[in-house]
């Protein structure tokens, strides 16, 4: 049965469900068991700075483990145990401190596998927060995941609501490859039925989360709520737009994009992130690249603009994507 | 349409000062517009002959829609449509306003002879399946670039010629679903003459409409005469099998010779207003038309036209006579003054040849007559020489009997179909 939960609830009852079904499994991050462990002293747990992983100390005393402020710290003792026999999933609180702990990412987890010659395997989940839109400012809003996804040996996900961050989280956990698992600011707070028990969502299929003939709207994470709003206008004005969620930025759905772009011969990507170099140019790219004779106007990117995120209130609103931008890209294309 | 300022959008042809076929020379002005409330009178850039005109007086349509048609020699080759396809550029229908306050992006510059065409790859893809000359095709995408959509229309249009002879094509557009019903226009006239009809027989019948050959869309091969039987043959191979024809006037000869030629083809025969000698009103009226066609507007001759064609009731009634013109001056305009003369010469020519065959006529037939008709007196004669015709005479129209008073019409028309499947 499905129940009404919030992204951040859907992601505590899959991490609930990997470690009670995997003694291997361990969380690590800053403040993932945050002072629970001193409850019976009257100290409530933080569970994370976004309170997901509350709770869980509780039933997992010795799985669950607050780490130093020490990015570096968390993703080489991650790395580390993960090669050597454990499940972790290490919490990076904001994708932006990736700069800080690249190496263990970049050049252990993503080789060993490969440099081993198969023999070495890195079952390694990283949650870390993405995006802006909470007012934190250019050093905690970025959306880095273009970076993660560009790394060789290394698989990005994202999910856009609570059914599918319990489905690829657990997914990712049970992953023999390191998984980053993004969770986009926007959906955290978004409500939404999740199936109950242990249910997982195949990392690397898209979601066509509208059908529509008229135009693809490619979305992910944030973007996929406004790329939504964006086709129920649309569809007052007689357009109907097809919403296909990546879910899974690498490896990459092509067979959904580019079938959907032969249904409908136009194609916006909407990203959250900033333009150059991003998912948006790289899904623009294969469209021109192997969908060329589908294409019945140019390929339009919805992207934040190439700067630092704001963080004055309305410029970071200006910043971001939105289902009106959506809807201005489809009206410039014809 | 030229667009003449930064908020025109579309603009109304006021007047053609020169008639279809007329020699026109290089800053003398060939069309007059109106746009925001002022007329503009537009020079030709070129000399030559005017071939043919798509807008009508009176006709409000999108700048870079194509006007009209210029050919260097008279005689030249002319496919209209194909031009129309490779030069009708209007402008699409603007966007709603949005909040968006960003400038807008700059306009595509007009396209320059010679200037590469946007065309979409889908477009070229679909052209290329379809086996069509994607650089024929008009763009209505943004800045006119082609969309597949347009190369979709395109087939579509194609779908709807017939070929008939090696290199001509003859436009037949089709409706409706059932067995087939052939519509034969008369005299200076296109399908549209039939527009009362078909609502009412597409319901339960294919209706296939052949525009003869030099009318609207259908080629225009250089021939002396457009002979009826050649239009006869032409309409045969719009359609296969057997179908019922509906011929009015020149059409209804048309349909007489396919019948008396092909019993076998004719379901059913459908003369609306026929005649198998001309009348010396006809061949007078007919002689009057092309001079007019050759010499004065489209509307002129509408006006001109009028009192022969339709009866008291349409011209007593001043708002059905305006709007009754208008009509026949966009039909005027699709027919150009060289096809008129044509046809005129292959009527001359047929007329009286058939007269003793009538009664050889096996197709169950009903003859529709104007009691007003100046042109075709004759229309109940040939009822009677023809074995077994249903007729029926309605009181106080003229020759466009079909257009003035279509319910009788298609009642008498649904029943003899009905009688005969």
């Amino acid at each position: 049965m499905a129940r009404m939960l919030t992204t951040g609830q859907a992601i505590n009852e899959a991490l609930a469900i990997a470690l009670e079904s995997d003694p291997d499994v361990i969380l690590l991050g800053e403040d993932v068991a945050g002072g629970g462990a001193r409850s019976a002293e009257g100290v409530e747990e933080m569970g994370g700075v976004l309170g997901t992983t509350k709770g869980l100390v509780k039933r997992f005393p010795e799985r669950v483990l607050d780490t130093p402020i020490s990015e570096m710290g968390i993703l080489g003792t991650a790395v580390g145990a993960a090669a050597t026999g454990l499940r972790p999933v290490a919490e990076l609180m904001f994708i932006d401190f990736l700069g800080v702990c690249l190496d263990p990412l970049l050049n252990q987890a993503a080789k060993l596998r490969y440099m081993f010659g198969g023999k070495a395997r890195v079952p390694l989940t990283v949650r870390t927060v993405t995006g802006s839109g909470m007012r934190a400012a250019a050093q905690h809003s970025q959306s880095l995941y273009w970076m993660t996804a560009g790394i060789p040996g290394l698989k990005t996900v994202i999910p856009s609501n609570p059914a599918d961050a319990k489905g690829l989280l657990l997914a990712a956990i049970r992953d023999d490859d390191p998984v980053i698992f993004c969770e986009a600011k926007g959906v955290l707070m978004q409500r939404g039925e999740v199936p109950e028990g242990d249910w997982t969502v195949p990392i690397g299929q898209a979601r066509i989360a509208r059908a529509g003939g008229d135009v693809t709207l490619v979305a992910f994470g944030a973007t996929v709520a406004m790329a939504l709003q964006a086709a129920e206008a649309l569809a007052k004005e007689g357009t109907e737009a097809e919403v296909v969620d990546l879910r899974s930025l690498q490896p990459l759905d092509e067979a959904a994009i580019l079938s959907s772009l032969e249904k409908t011969g136009r194609l916006v990507v909407v990203d959250e992130s900033t333009p150059r170099c991003s998912i948006a140019s790289d899904v623009a790219a294969l469209c021109v690249d192997r969908g060329f004779d589908f294409l019945n106007a140019p390929v339009k990117r919805v992207t934040a603009p190439h700067t630092p995120v704001p963080f004055a209130a309305v410029l970071e609103d200006a910043f971001r994507p939105s289902a009106e931008k959506v809807i201005a890209a489809v009206r410039e294309m014809g | 349409m030229p667009k003449l300022g930064m908020s025109m959008q579309e603009g109304r042809v006021v007047a053609w000062p020169l008639p279809l076929g007329a020699r026109v020379e290089r800053s003398r002005t060939v069309v007059v517009i109106e746009s925001e409330k002022a007329e503009v009178e537009i020079e030709a850039t070129a000399s030559g002959f005017l071939r043919h005109l798509y807008v009508a007086v009176d006709e409000t349509v999108p700048c870079g829609s194509l006007l009209g048609a210029l050919t260097e020699t008279r005689d030249e080759p002319f496919d209209a449509e194909a031009f129309r396809a490779a030069h009708d550029r209007p402008l699409a229908a603007l966007a709603p306003a949005r909040e968006d306050r960003r400038p807008a992006p700059a306009p595509a510059a007009p396209a320059k002879p010679g200037a590469r065409r946007a065309i979409a790859p889908a477009a070229r893809a679909r052209a290329r399946e379809l086996g069509i000359d994607v650089e024929q095709v008009a763009g209505s995408g943004p800045g006119g670039r082609v969309v597949r959509e347009d190369v979709d229309a395109a087939a579509a249009r194609r779908r709807d010629r017939v070929e008939v002879a090696p290199g001509v094509a003859l436009e037949a557009p089709a409706a409706g679903q059932g067995d087939p019903v052939v519509l034969l226009p008369g005299f200076g006239s296109d399908v549209a003459a039939f527009a009362r009809q078909a609502p009412a027989l597409a319901e339960r019948f294919r209706l296939i409409g052949v525009n003869p050959r030099g009318v609207a869309g259908s080629d225009a091969p250089a021939d002396a005469a457009y002979g009826v039987a050649t239009m006869a043959a032409d309409a045969a191979h719009a359609f296969a099998g057997s179908a019922h024809l509906i011929g009015a006037s020149l059409g209804a000869a048309a349909a007489l010779e396919l019948a008396l030629a092909h019993p076998e083809r004719v379901r059913s025969l459908v003369l609306v207003t026929p005649f198998v000698t001309a009348s010396p009103r006809l061949v007078a009226v007919l002689e009057a038309w092309c001079r007019l066609a050759e010499e004065a507007s489209p509307t002129a001759l509408a006006a001109a036209l009028l009192p022969w064609l339709f009866g008291a009731a349409t011209l007593g009634d001043e708002r059905a006579r305006a709007r009754t013109a208008r009509g026949l001056a966009e039909i005027a305009a699709r027919v150009p003054a060289a096809t008129l003369a044509r046809q005129a010469a292959g009527l001359r020519a047929w007329s009286g040849t058939r007269a003793a065959d009538l009664a050889r006529v096996r197709a169950p037939t009903l003859v529709v007559a104007g009691g007003d008709d100046l042109l075709a007196p004759d229309a109940e004669a040939v009822s009677r020489a023809i074995p077994g015709a249903r007729l029926l005479v309605v009181p106080g129209a003229g020759h466009a009997v079909a257009l003035e008073a279509p319910e009788r019409v298609n009642e008498a028309i649904l029943a003899l179909l009905a009688a005969h499947p």
